[in-house]
Formats: structure tokens, C-alpha cells, sequence
């Protein structure tokens, strides 16, 4: 017998006649060690096999996505007086020949259409909407909206967004207060573009909270989009939503709605902390001097994230009624405070600066060195 | 005949951008990322470069500052492409040099007679 | 004697036996969670679009921090790369930690710097600032750079934080490569999660033999040094399976030193970095959770799987030695420090279970592994034992450690798949299986040093982080792996 015929020997001795004899720890290695070998050996089948077929989507992908990038680049360069129609007619048969029911063709043609869609303006997005059409693409879209899945809804819902298929945004609205986060992004950016009379309702019955991630796409889309009728958003500032609050707030700001100015200020008295700091924040950017007084009112009840804020604020509207105020806060016991109020004092354009380097004459040597940084412009605040 | 540089990192406007040039007349040359646009614009001169600002490994503002600080080369007009809409990198664009910036979505039709104007600014 | 040996030895397997089996359990446990996290995280991720967030005015505003000491070579190149990362809202603050060498000279030249009336408002401990400085350039307006006195990692990361203007912290190693979209990525979870987020951490992932051009990454490659190429499979099991697991349970312990975003309010409100222990990152997070808990304020810590950041692991055995002891170190320190976290249920997750986890396992088990393997040799010696159970019981750990990293490997495989070559997965499958023999013994070794060291008083980091940190983290800072 050789070397290896004495090992597959003993291991097979192993684990049929000896078995029964070993203490159970032994035995319970023994068939701990047999499972790991088993489920080693699947995963290198796994892994190989994983990466052939990926290696092979991968050669299929490139193929297909250079044949149809070639093809719709073409569609794209014509120029504004050449007739829709006959540049349809020329490529539909084209692209028609291809094999559409492949997904990966199918996936490649939609996604390249609506990057081309959405990155020009002019004749491409007309010619590509008919395209996309004829090609009973949107039907596709349509599928997907209303499939189980919310990863396919998401697909199809903004496959609607980017081609602007108005007809889908009943569809939409009912996922706007869905559940699942994601989907109810998806759902709120896409209605906005798509509902034709009431682009904003959906806040209206938004119960689901509104992240502030979500916040940050609506916003990109309400304030890119120009073709968007901007509504009055303090109609929304009694809203018991929260985050809805907050985005229609930062909606004002962006849109400096000054017929907000009455609810912004009832909202100083929200129990929401961020949603008070943001009032005041309008407040200020928004010069509401008739709002001083009642920040001023509550100056001493808050902490001081909002008392910085309201320094700021102060600072912006800079009527003057409050110059004392100001200047009584450089003798703060908390840096910061001092800081914000020698801003405050600096952004007056009334000459504020020079008020600023007259109150440097005659402060303490820790004020001085921060009233140096304040008056540093290089240094942004 | 004109030289022109694009340099875009999304290879499908690259290549709508390639074959709308190269169909109003222009010799193209392309670049899918910063760094070959960098290497293209060291090697080569052009008549006008189009770049996109947001790209791998060399930003458009690179190529940008690289260029106008080349005495050589500073006079080639530099077009950046942007989605960025911010205030602070228009500006930054501006102090660098830029002489124009193109927003997505643009109009292809729009951006080739600006092209045209550039080239024809730079031959007189 | 003869029978007491016999009756020993059976304990001593059976007492082996066991704590390889919990061990064994705890880390299936981790990788089913891991594998639930990484489906969910993979699965929402690819519907994500992070433009909107890129150009949003309403994104949070980041300070990059980044402790500079003795990087003249590389200084100027690293900074170019952070001020390219893809972000709207952000400053670079570097902090030159009283280099000895012309890195604060090149800095100054290069980008033109100027002192500016900067009023320091030591809010957290540091030692003095000597001059902050911003660039006569408006191209790099985003720049600031601290000059200070010598103090250490920590530190000069207080001296960033007290200069820092924006509303997160992201504390990296300068001499680390940073993706481009990392800031994109770790601001995310600020904004989506139900509860405050205190901090989140990226990826560490290992650069060597990679293709590095200006400071990016151009070119992933598998080490060609064995040593490296064990790293990556240690970093790909402890990022991609550990942390994310810990992550789902909340109960995340470590953020990279190398690359962690924190919320700064809550970061000065706990006092900075502790100056006095060697694992200054683990030591953080610790402290935040503390805090939150004893605010009653419902937070979470999260961990971003994507790799984010590259860093050239040591090559050289003794730096690398030298390495893994000041974790153990680190390690130590903190548990010590923290020790009445253990199962003390006013602090949830973090003293129920990460903390004893921490303990039993990531401490504990090199310790044993070690006694254990002692023992042996002595029972073998005496001529006293079953060399065919013992030989079972270690295949079976043997074979357990390589089946786990072949999981780690498909995890791999299926997200990010970095390592695209066919010859590097080869290389790394074959790694699984030099690893527990070649490698693992080293690292118990290093730990049990690294324990005795620290329990014989010799704290080594004293005299060599007042020289700087440089000294320490020559054995580059990268980052605590857990052992799993």
C-alpha cells in the first residue's frame, strides 16, 4: 500500500466503522470537518460558476450596448428642422430588428433612451418620446408599476419620470404614502413632474415621514424644474407632519415667500426644535422685522443652538432696534455667542464693520483677538 | 480643419457629442476620463476643448486650470459641462479661465453654434 | 499522576472543544446577520442616486480633518486629492502636528498659504495652535491648514475639531487613498436614518501592489507579498462580515481611524479623542455611545460597506508585529476603561453584547488559542496524549477558518467584486488556505505580546506618540480588524 492509499484508508475507516467508537466531541469534529469540506467544494462551484456567467453577460452587455449606442447617437444629432417623422421612420425598423425581447437588450435600449432624454433639451426628447412609444416601451413601464415587486415599481415609476408620461401619475399617487421608503420617494418625485393640475396634493395626505434624504430630491426637483407652477407653501406650515413642515419651510426660504411671513412666526412657538430654528433662520433671510420682538421675547427660554440662530437672524434684519442686544451678548460667558454676535454686528450694512472696530477699541484682549477673526473675510464663517 | 478635445466620463454623451461634432466638420479626439484627457491635452493642441467637470481621477477643473496656466495653450477656448448647478463652482470655473459653461440638459443644436462661434473667434 | 493526566487531558479537550464550538457559533451568527445587511444595503444602494445630494444646498456640511506629521513626499499630492473629492459643502483642514520635516514648508509654497486672524476656540484639549493659515488662492478656497505644537494623532485630530466649521467630522489618515464619492456615501446615512446618526464608517480596504496614480486608485491589484495578500482576507472577513453584522445589531464598536464621519456636536460634547490610550478610534466611539446613553437619546452608528478608502498595509513583518500589538493595546485600554460597561443594562446593546463580546472573543480568544497551544506542547511532550483527537479537533478548526473566509471571499464576489483578474481570486482562495497556518499563529503571538507588554506597565506609546504619531503608525495607521 502507498502513502495515499493508507490516508484514504484511514479517513474512510473513519467515518464508517470507527465512527460509532469516538468520544462525541470527536465525532461531532468529524462531521463539523465533512460538512466544511462540502460546503467549500459548493462554493468554488458557486464562485466559478457565478463568475463565468458573469463574464459572459458581460460580453453580451458590451456588444449589444455598442451596437445601440452607435444607433441612438445618430438619432440624436439631427437638427432642429429635420422632420420628426422621417427620423422615425429611418431608425424604428432599425432598432425593430434587433431582438427586444432579450431583457438585456430591452434594459440597455431603455436606460440609454432616457439618458438621452433627460440630459437634452430640443428635438431629442421629442424624437425619443415617440420612440419610446412606438416601441411600446411605456407599456412596459406601465407593467412595472403595477408589479408586486417594489424594486420593479421604483424601475418603472421613473422610467414615467424621466420620459414624462403624464397619463401614469394616477397610477403613482397611491404609492406617494407607501410604506417602503424608497418607493415612496420615487413615487413623490415623479408625481410632482407628472400630475398636471396638483403637482403638490400629495403633501397633503402625506402621513409617512418625509426623510430628510427625500427632502433633498424634492427639493432639487422642485427648485430645478421650471416648467413647475410654485404653489404658496405655508399652506402646508400647519401640517401635523413634521418633515412636512420642514420641507415647505425650506421651500419659502428657497422661494422667499414673504406671504409666509405670519405662519413662519407662529411656528417659533413649535414644539419641534429644528422646526424652530429653520423659522427663525427665514425669519432672518426674510428681514421680518415686525418677528424681532418676539425672537428677542424668547432668547433666554432657549438653548444654545437657537440662540445662535437667532443672533444670526437679528444680525440680517439689522433694524437697529436691537444694536444693544448685540452688543451686550460680546460679554457672554460662551464663545460662540460672542462670535455670532459680533457677525451680527458686522453683517449691519450700516456700516457695520466700522461699528465693529470701534467696539475693538475698548474691549477685553479675548474680544479683540475674535473680533480680528470676525473681521477676517478670508476666514468663512 | 478644427481640432476639438471631449472629454466626458458617461460614454453615451460622449458619444452623441463625438458624432454631433464630427458631423458639423471638426476633427474629434475623445477622452472617457480625466486622466486620458489630461495626457491628450499635454501632447496635443486643439482649437477648443469640451469637457464635462465631474469625471474619475482628473476633474474638469483640472484640465482647465492646466490649460490656462500654459502660456501656450491658455488662448484655447475651454467649454465646461456641468449638471452641477451650484454658485461656487461657476464661480470657480470663471476664476480659473472658463470661458463657458453648458448645463444639463443643453440643447446639442445650441451648444454646436457656440462651438462655431469659439473656433471662428480663435482663428482671427 | 498517570491517571490525573488522562482526566486532564479529556477536560482539556473537552474544554477546548467548547469554546471552539461558542466561538464557531458567534461567528455563524455574524454571518448570517452580515449577509441579511449586505442583501439589504447592495439592494437599495443600486436604486440610488447620489446627484441630487452632490448639488443639494440642504446636504450637511462636512470638515475633512487630516493630522499631518513628517508627509513631505506625499503632502502635496494628498491634499490635491481631497480637495477633488466629489462634494458641494466641505473644507479640508490639514493639521501639520509640528512636523520635523518641510512638509509644512512644501504646504506653505505649494498652495500660497497666508496667515490668517484665526481666534481658536479650544473647546476640546489640544496643545497650541500656532497659526492657521488659508490659501491667497481662490482655487483653493476649501483649504485650511493648522500649524501646531507636536501632540500626537489625537491631538492634532482636537486641534482640527476646534478649528472646524461644518456640521460633520471626517477624520481621516492623509496618507490614505480616499474614493471620490466617500464623502457622498458616509453623509448619506445622516440623512435617512429614523434616529440621530453619531458616526459612520467606511471600508478600509488594502492598496499594495494596486496601480496608484496621482494619489487615486487606478488599478485593483491582489499583493504580491504573502504577508499583504493575508491582510486582505483578514480586512475583507473583519469589513465585510464582522462590522456589517454588528452594524444590523447596532452595535458597532469600532470606527476606522482611517476613514469615520461623526457628528462634531457630539464629538465636543464627549471632550475629542483621549490622548492617553493607543486605539484613540475605538476609544471614541465607545465614549459617543456612552454618552447617547446616558441621554436617553436613540442613535445609531452606521457602517458603509462600499470600499471608500486604500491604504498600503505593512509588508515587513516586525512593523507589522509591531502594528497588531498597539491594537491589542488599544484594545485593552479601552476595555479597561469602560469595564463598567460590561452587562450593564443601562447601556443597552453596547454593555450587553458588543462589550462582552469585545471582550470574551476579540480579546479573550488569542489568549486562549494561546494557552491551549501551550498545553499541548507540554501534554505531547510528557508523551500524554491522543495525538488523533487532537489532530481531529484542530482539522476541524483548521477547516472551519478556511470554509469562513471562502464565505467572506463570495460575499466578495457577489458586492463588490474588486479583485477582477481570475489569477487574483485564485491567489486569494489559495490565501484561505495558507492563512490559518502561516498567518494566524503570528497574530496570536503579536496579541499575547502585546497583552504582557501592557500588563507589565510598559506602555511604549508614551515616549514614541509625544515624538509623534508618525512612530506608532509606521506600521501605517490602517485599522482595527476584528479576528473573525
Amino acid at each position: 500500500m502507498n502513502f495515499f492509499e493508507t490516508i484514504f484508508k484511514y479517513i474512510g475507516d473513519t467515518y464508517t466503522d470507527r465512527l460509532s467508537y469516538f468520544p462525541t466531541n470527536i465525532r461531532v469534529s468529524l462531521l463539523i470537518i465533512l460538512f466544511c469540506i462540502v460546503a467549500m467544494v459548493e462554493l468554488y462551484i458557486y464562485i466559478l460558476f457565478k463568475r463565468a456567467s458573469k463574464n459572459r453577460e458581460e460580453k453580451q452587455i458590451k456588444y449589444w450596448k455598442e451596437h445601440i449606442d452607435n444607433m441612438l447617437a445618430n438619432v440624436v444629432i439631427y437638427d432642429e428642422s429635420d422632420d420628426t417623422d422621417e427620423i422615425i421612420a429611418h431608425f424604428y425598423p432599425k432598432i425593430k430588428k434587433m431582438p427586444l425581447r432579450n431583457p438585456i437588450v430591452n434594459n440597455i435600449l431603455t436606460t440609454e433612451i432616457l439618458t438621452y432624454h433627460k440630459n437634452f433639451t430640443g428635438k431629442v426628447p421629442e424624437v425619443l418620446a415617440v420612440l419610446f412609444h412606438k416601441l411600446d416601451l411605456d407599456k412596459k413601464s406601465r407593467k412595472k408599476i403595477n408589479n408586486k415587486n417594489w424594486e420593479t415599481k421604483i424601475e418603472g415609476i421613473r422610467e414615467a419620470n424621466e420620459m414624462e408620461i403624464t397619463d401614469m401619475a394616477e397610477e403613482i399617487v397611491k404609492y406617494t404614502d407607501d410604506e417602503n421608503g424608497l418607493l415612496r420617494m420615487e413615487a413623490q418625485a415623479a408625481y410632482i413632474k407628472l400630475s398636471p393640475s396638483n403637482p403638490f396634493h400629495f403633501l397633503d395626505r402625506a402621513q409617512e415621514r418625509i426623510l430628510d434624504w427625500h427632502q433633498v430630491v424634492l427639493f432639487e426637483i422642485i427648485t430645478k424644474n421650471k416648467k413647475l407652477a410654485i404653489p404658496s407653501f405655508s399652506k402646508w406650515l400647519r401640517s401635523p407632519n413634521d418633515t412636512v413642515v420642514m420641507l415647505c419651510l425650506k421651500l419659502i426660504d428657497h422661494f422667499m415667500q414673504f406671504d409666509a411671513a405670519e405662519e413662519v412666526q407662529r411656528l417659533l412657538k413649535h414644539h419641534n426644535p429644528k422646526i424652530v430654528k429653520k423659522s427663525i433662520n427665514i425669519i432672518g433671510k426674510l428681514e421680518l422685522e415686525d418677528a424681532e420682538k418676539h425672537m428677542f421675547g424668547v432668547y433666554f427660554d432657549h438653548p444654545d443652538e437657537i440662540k445662535l440662530e437667532i443672533l444670526n437672524s437679528i444680525g440680517k434684519i439689522s433694524s437697529g432696534n436691537y444694536a444693544e442686544f448685540l452688543s451686550s451678548r460680546i460679554y457672554s460667558a460662551d464663545t460662540k455667542i460672542k462670535m455670532e454676535a459680533m457677525y451680527a454686528i458686522k453683517n449691519d450694512p450700516d456700516d457695520g464693520e466700522n461699528k465693529l472696530k470701534e467696539i475693538f477699541k475698548q474691549t477685553t484682549a479675548e474680544n479683540r483677538t475674535l473680533i480680528k477673526h470676525v473681521l477676517d473675510n478670508r476666514i468663512k464663517p | 480643419m478644427s481640432k476639438i478635445l471631449i472629454a466626458e466620463d458617461e460614454v453615451l454623451m460622449l458619444k452623441a457629442l463625438e458624432f454631433k461634432l464630427k458631423k458639423d466638420g471638426y476633427q474629434v479626439d475623445v477622452a472617457s476620463d480625466g486622466r486620458q484627457a489630461m495626457d491628450k491635452v499635454k501632447s496635443e493642441t486643439y482649437d477648443l476643448i469640451l469637457t464635462d467637470i465631474m469625471m474619475p481621477f482628473v476633474g474638469g477643473m483640472e484640465i482647465l486650470s492646466y490649460i490656462k496656466n500654459d502660456p501656450l495653450k491658455k488662448s484655447t477656448p475651454v467649454l465646461l459641462i456641468s449638471a452641477v448647478g451650484l454658485e461656487n463652482v461657476v464661480l470657480e470655473g470663471f476664476s480659473l479661465g472658463a470661458d463657458d459653461f453648458i448645463y444639463k440638459p443643453f440643447n446639442l443644436n445650441e451648444l454646436s453654434v457656440r462651438i462655431k462661434r469659439y473656433i471662428k473667434q480663435n482663428v482671427f | 499522576m498517570k491517571e490525573f493526566l488522562a482526566t486532564f487531558e479529556i477536560l482539556f479537550n473537552n474544554a477546548i472543544f467548547y469554546y471552539a464550538m461558542v466561538v464557531m457559533a458567534s461567528y455563524v451568527m455574524l454571518t448570517l446577520l452580515s449577509a441579511i445587511e449586505m442583501n439589504g444595503y447592495m439592494k437599495k444602494n443600486s436604486y440610488l442616486n447620489y446627484r441630487e445630494i452632490l448639488v443639494s444646498p440642504l446636504a450637511p456640511s462636512v470638515s475633512v480633518l487630516a493630522p499631518a506629521y513628517n508627509e513631505e513626499a506625499t503632502i502635496i499630492d494628498n491634499i490635491r486629492s481631497l480637495l477633488s473629492l466629489h462634494y458641494g459643502n466641505y473644507e479640508v483642514i490639514i493639521i501639520n502636528d509640528g512636523s520635523t520635516d518641510s512638509t509644512f514648508r512644501r504646504m506653505f509654497d505649494y498652495y500660497q498659504l497666508e496667515k490668517v486672524d484665526f481666534a481658536v476656540d479650544y473647546q476640546i484639549g489640544c496643545n497650541d495652535v500656532r497659526g492657521v493659515y488659508k490659501s491667497k488662492l481662490p482655487s483653493f478656497s476649501k483649504l485650511t491648514v493648522v500649524d501646531k505644537l507636536n501632540g500626537g494623532k489625537s491631538d492634532a485630530l482636537n486641534a482640527g475639531i476646534n478649528v472646524a466649521a461644518k456640521d460633520l467630522l471626517l477624520c481621516i489618515d492623509v496618507d490614505c487613498i480616499v474614493q471620490e464619492d466617500a464623502i457622498l456615501k458616509l453623509a448619506k446615512p445622516y440623512l435617512e436614518e429614523k434616529y440621530q446618526v453619531i458616526a459612520t464608517g467606511g471600508v478600509v480596504r488594502i492598496a499594495n501592489s494596486c496601480k496608484v496614480e496621482d494619489g487615486k486608485l487606478v488599478e485593483v491589484n491582489m499583493p504580491k507579498n504573502l504577508w499583504p495578500r493575508f491582510q486582505v482576507l483578514e480586512y475583507i472577513r473583519a469589513f465585510l462580515m464582522g462590522r456589517m453584522a454588528w452594524s444590523r445589531l447596532n452595535g458597532l464598536l469600532i470606527i476606522s481611524g482611517a476613514m469615520g464621519l461623526f457628528d462634531k456636536s457630539v464629538v465636543i460634547k464627549v471632550g475629542g479623542y483621549d490622548h492617553n490610550t493607543v486605539g484613540e478610534d475605538m476609544e471614541l466611539v465607545v465614549r459617543m455611545r456612552r454618552y447617547m446613553y446616558e441621554q436617553d437619546r436613540r442613535f445609531k452608528v452606521v457602517y458603509i460597506p462600499d470600499p471608500l478608502c486604500w491604504t498600503e498595509a505593512p509588508a515587513d513583518l516586525s512593523i507589522l508585529g509591531r502594528q497588531r500589538n498597539r491594537w491589542t493595546r488599544g484594545n485593552l485600554e479601552t476595555l479597561w476603561a469602560h469595564k463598567d460597561l460590561f452587562f450593564n443594562p443601562r447601556y443597552g446593546i453596547l454593555g450587553m453584547l458588543s462589550y462582552p463580546y469585545w471582550l470574551f472573543f476579540e480579546w479573550l480568544a488569542p489568549i486562549m488559542e494561546f494557552l491551549g497551544l501551550s498545553v499541548f506542547i507540554i501534554l505531547v511532550i510528557m508523551g500524554n496524549v491522543n495525538l488523533e483527537f487532537s489532530l481531529i479537533l484542530m482539522s476541524m478548526v483548521y477547516f472551519f477558518s478556511v470554509t469562513l473566509s471562502t464565505v467572506a471571499i463570495l460575499f466578495e464576489e457577489m458586492s463588490y467584486q474588486q479583485y477582477t483578474k481570475g489569477t487574483d481570486l485564485i491567489k486569494l482562495l489559495l490565501a484561505a488556505f495558507l492563512e490559518p497556518i502561516l498567518y494566524h499563529p503570528l497574530t496570536i503571538f503579536w496579541a499575547v505580546q502585546g497583552n504582557i507588554q501592557k500588563l507589565l506597565g510598559k506602555n511604549s506609546w508614551g515616549a514614541m506618540t509625544r515624538k509623534g504619531f508618525k512612530e506608532n503608525k509606521i506600521p501605517i495607521k490602517t485599522e482595527q480588524t476584528t479576528t473573525t
